[in-house]
């Protein structure tokens, strides 16, 4: 069977495709970096998605936190993370990469600050 | 009055900015960036999306990740930045370039002998796309709104209406999907998305946002707050088909209309301005036609990549470079033209005696498959390049030996076919 995939791991868009025959992959076509070939082959065993969203910050410039997963997760816990980090409220000082949720809605991937956020004076 | 004297000023700190006084403190200069907002960074603070730095590390970063590590770095070679400070005219005075800027400090002049404007690009407002009726609260710009949810947590209503089908557009609807808006639709006037086909897959397809092709907004109703729109169904000329009126009941209706560079600060010093691009026009290391006044990133055309924005900026401190050390030009510049199926090319001539290869960007006005990028002179072909597909909504990077450049005096036309 052929799928075409379209990666969305940069804005080049490579249009990729897969051929799988009893459920292996056989070939991969058309991918721009590794980064899509790997993309493309998860896409037909079992999609992923990295997530990124906000979480609320008190003591910082802003009262939201960018926050990402630190690796791709499967399509269909998108909503499930989400709704995870509702409640979450961490506390200026962040540090990029510092670990807000730890294994989310049971996915494995951490959920992780994308920026760093020093304590304002109030 | 503060002075502050540099080799090199870096107006705007966006990631282009950051790039160009990065590569000058490394090549030796001292260099200053000048940043209107409250932090560096530009508009990748707000875009906390992944999908930034594929090209030079390899990796997909959100645009705050991105901008740290250029932050980062400045930080290390010791560059000043000047935040909350605003640009507000440059002149040659005496053989200099003098910029005045305000900031809560006051009035500051920074005194150079190059600068570098990388102020990005604004949005398009509503008022330029001449939609009718009132301007009740709950009008925004998309770019306003990725702001307002993604760094304060805000949400601009419960029923939201989109108007633009391009990157922009997908990407914040994803977002207020996701944050908990309960109706969502996009309308634009196109047959299908203007944007880059992973957003409509992993922002619009991957949810089921609704959508609807060939729809623009006619008037905004409401008084005081947004109490709809009426859509109205459009021909292939994007003329509106009477009788196909609809009101849409919402209380938000976010516009994605377009992104324009903000050079009125250098048209006002007398820089020439592409038509295409609406960005100054620039030569092959990216030197406006004001000697010494260079210029990068977004604000040269809208770029998908901020790793072509930041090649940009890396070349340009190059060019600062050449400036500096007082190099040779040609005595005729030679023209670089874009053919019938570009819709628009910068850098726009070749002025330097020598250098590095041309490195040319191109957006395709055209949809082909297995296109070829062609470069003609008077002559006939010079060079072509081939890609698997060429599409509007994809910048296209092409790197031109010079030689080739250099032996059709008269100038070249880039092309696809
Ligand atoms: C919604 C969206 C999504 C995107 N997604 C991606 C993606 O997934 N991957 C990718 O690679 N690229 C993406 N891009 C493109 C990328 O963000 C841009 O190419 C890049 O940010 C351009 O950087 P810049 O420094 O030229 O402009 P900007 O980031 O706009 O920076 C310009 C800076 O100049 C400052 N300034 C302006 N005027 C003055 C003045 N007079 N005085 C002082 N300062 C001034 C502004 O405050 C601003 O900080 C996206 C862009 C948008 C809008
Ligand atoms: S394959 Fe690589 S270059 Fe092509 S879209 Fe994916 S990440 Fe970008």
């Amino acid at each position: 069977m052929l799928s075409d995939v379209v990666c969305v791991r940069c804005p080049r868009s490579c249009l990729i495709r897969v051929a799988v025959e009893e459920g292996s992959v056989k070939s991969v076509e058309g991918y721009g970096c590794r980064l899509g070939f790997e993309y493309a082959v998860e896409e037909v065993t079992n999609p992923k998605r990295t997530v990124c969203s906000t979480v609320r910050v008190v003591g910082g410039r802003y009262p939201r936190l960018p926050v990402r997963t630190s690796e791709p997760v499967p399509k269909s816990k998108i909503r499930e993370v989400v709704e995870a980090l509702r409640g979450v409220t961490v506390k200026a000082p962040v540090r990029r990469g510092e670990v807000i949720v730890r294994n989310v809605a049971g996915t494995g991937a951490d959920v992780v600050a994308e920026m760093d956020v020093e304590p304002e004076a109030a | 009055m503060i002075e502050v004297g540099k080799d090199v000023v870096v107006v705007g700190g966006g990631p282009s900015g950051l790039a160009a006084a990065v590569r000058l403190a490394e090549l030796g200069y001292s260099a200053a960036v000048v940043e209107s907002g409250d932090e560096l960074g530009g508009i990748l603070i707000q875009c906390i999306h992944d999908g930034f730095g594929t090209k030079l590390f390899g990796k997909a970063l959100s645009g705050p990740e991105f901008a740290s590590s250029f932050i980062e770095r400045l930080g290390e070679l010791g560059v000043e930045a000047w935040t909350r400070t605003h640009v507000v005219r440059v002149r040659l005075e005496g053989g200099s370039w003098v910029l005045t800027a305000v900031s809560p400090r006051g009035v500051l002049r920074f005194k150079s002998r190059a600068v570098v404007y990388a102020t990005g690009c604004r949005e398009r407002t509503p008022f330029e796309i001449r939609v009718g009726g009132t301007r009740p609260a709950g009008v925004y710009t998309a770019g306003l709104v990725q702001r307002l949810v993604n760094l304060y947590g805000v949400l601009p209503g419960r029923r939201v209406l989109i108007v633009g089908g391009g990157d922009v557009g997908m990407i914040v609807a994803r977002h207020l999907h996701l944050e908990g808006v309960e109706e969502l639709l996009v309308v634009f006037p196109e047959p299908w998305f203007a944007g880059l086909p992973r957003n409509v897959q992993q922002c619009i397809l991957d949810f089921g946002i609704p959508f609807r092709p060939r729809t623009i907004v006619k008037e905004i109703v409401g008084k005081e707050r947004v109490e709809g729109a009426v859509l109205v169904r459009v021909d292939e000329k994007w003329q509106p088909i009477k009788g196909t009126e609809e009101f849409y009941p919402c209380d938000a209706v976010v516009f994605s209309v377009g992104l324009v560079p903000n050079a009125s600060q250098l048209e006002e010093l007398g820089a020439e301005i592409d038509p295409r691009t609406r960005g100054p026009v620039v030569n092959e290391y990216f030197e406006t036609s004001l000697r010494g006044v260079f210029a990068v990133g977004n604000l040269l055309t809208p770029f998908d990549y901020v790793d072509d924005a930041v090649e940009t900026a890396f070349i340009a401190a190059e060019g600062v470079s050449k400036h500096l050390s007082g190099e040779a030009r040609r005595d005729k510049p030679i023209p670089l033209r874009p053919g019938p199926n570009v819709r628009l090319l910068v850098p726009h001539r070749v002025e330097w005696a020598s250098g590095r290869d041309v490195t040319l960007f191109l957006r395709p006005s055209v949809e082909r498959e297995n296109p070829r990028i062609s470069v003609r002179s008077s002559g006939g072909e010079l060079y072509h390049t081939r890609r698997r597909y060429a599409r509007p909504s994809l910048m296209e990077r092409v790197e031109l030996p010079r030689g080739l450049v250099e032996s059709s005096p008269e100038g070249v036309v880039v092309d696809v076919e």
